[in-house]
């Protein structure tokens, strides 16, 4: 009795005060416009702007601008790859610990790739890659999966049927399995850059339990494609 | 003795009404005979699923290639090519034009119909 006139108490309270809850989107204004951060941006000549560019300009002289997150940087070394994977390894937002460990995980890759580099032979220095970054990002891309499956019913029953994937999604499924790749079938006691490191080369070299994990979801499609035609977009 | 009491149908037969076309009205329209402002919920068939070619032709890549990505790369960028494509026209159909199939839906129907009813009094 006391807990649905609770619920419903709650809820009619939220409707009466739409300002003063807490809500999930932004409450700017309309008029205002996003923050640039670019220095490229900032630093060209008026002569060689286009039109558009031009009217950009004269419009940021008369509207207000929106306040830039802390997450955006304007620096070289930012990342907004790098960025996401440390949100996502984030935990009560503790973003100083994620960040640490990001950068520790980076510095994990260089020191196994410079250990390898220097223990080849001449004509294979090249082949080695050094940049952690580009490990990274390469290892995410073949972390991603082509095609996901979503659940449809039809007639009662639920079927996996088959379905193209967006772009952010498939970079949150290659990060998520990464990241539970590492926390969950790991040895307790390995931190985690060191578990990471692992995970982003075997990952940049096509092995490792991730892709397998893609290779599976890949499988279940392709038996699956059968009941392709149950999308309607 | 008193006049026969004939059925009532009897009566009205004999005194000629029905051939002088007093008769009960053929139609009784239930409703009135007018348009409505609005037309009956249809159930909107469902476009088709779209790319299934192109995923039907990754997929055997696939399965030649024990599911590699690098053999197969033709095959994942003609689908994802088509993936935008019909991403793009999905965003780009206006509601207010037709959809595909030449049919708009009824709710759209009874929106434009609500915007200009059906004038019943002249003022």
């Amino acid at each position: 009795m006391a807990a649905p006139s609770a619920a419903g108490l709650g809820r009619r309270l939220r409707a009466w005060l739409p300002r003063i809850m807490p809500v999930r989107w932004s409450r700017y204004n309309p008029s205002y416009l996003e923050p640039e951060v670019k220095k490229e941006s900032h630093q060209k000549p008026l002569e060689e702007l286009t039109e558009e560019e031009r009217e950009q300009m004269e419009l940021k002289a008369v509207r207000p601008i929106k306040a830039a997150p802390p997450s955006l940087s304007s620096s070289v070394f930012s990342d907004p790859m790098i960025s996401k994977f440390t949100n996502m390894m984030m935990k009560s937002g503790n973003k100083v610990l994620a960040r640490s460990l990001m950068s520790q995980t980076l510095e994990a890759i260089k020191r196994k790739q410079l250990e390898k580099y220097h223990k080849a032979p001449e004509n294979e220095k090249e082949t080695i890659e050094c940049n952690p970054y580009v490990i990274f990002h390469q290892a995410l891309k073949n972390c991603q999966p082509i095609i996901g499956l979503s659940n449809i019913t039809r007639g009662g029953k639920t079927y996996q049927v088959p379905v193209p994937l967006t772009d952010n999604r498939k970079r949150f499924l290659a990060m998520k399995w990464l990241i539970t790749e590492c926390r969950e079938n790991k040895h307790r006691r390995t931190l985690m850059p060191e578990k990471l490191s692992q995970e982003l080369l075997l990952a940049f070299n096509n092995e490792g339990p991730v892709i397998k994990r893609k290779h599976v979801l890949h499988k279940m499609a392709e038996a699956n494609r059968a009941y392709a035609h149950f999308r309607w977009w | 003795m008193a006049a026969p009491a004939y059925p009532g149908w009897v009566t009205r037969w004999v005194s000629g009404q029905w051939r002088n076309k007093k008769r009960p009205p053929t139609l009784r329209p239930p409703r009135a005979l007018a348009l409505a402002d609005k037309v009956a919920n249809r159930r909107e068939q469902s476009t088709e699923a779209t790319c299934i070619t192109e995923m039907s032709v990754m997929m055997a890549c696939w399965k030649r290639n024990d599911f590699n990505d690098a053999p197969c790369a033709e095959e994942i960028r003609t689908f994802y090519d088509c993936v935008a494509k019909a991403e793009k026209e999905r965003k780009n159909q206006n509601e207010d034009t037709l959809s595909s199939r030449g049919n708009l839906p009824s709710s759209k129907v009874n929106k434009l119909l609500k915007r200009f009813p059906q004038i019943t009094r002249y003022v």
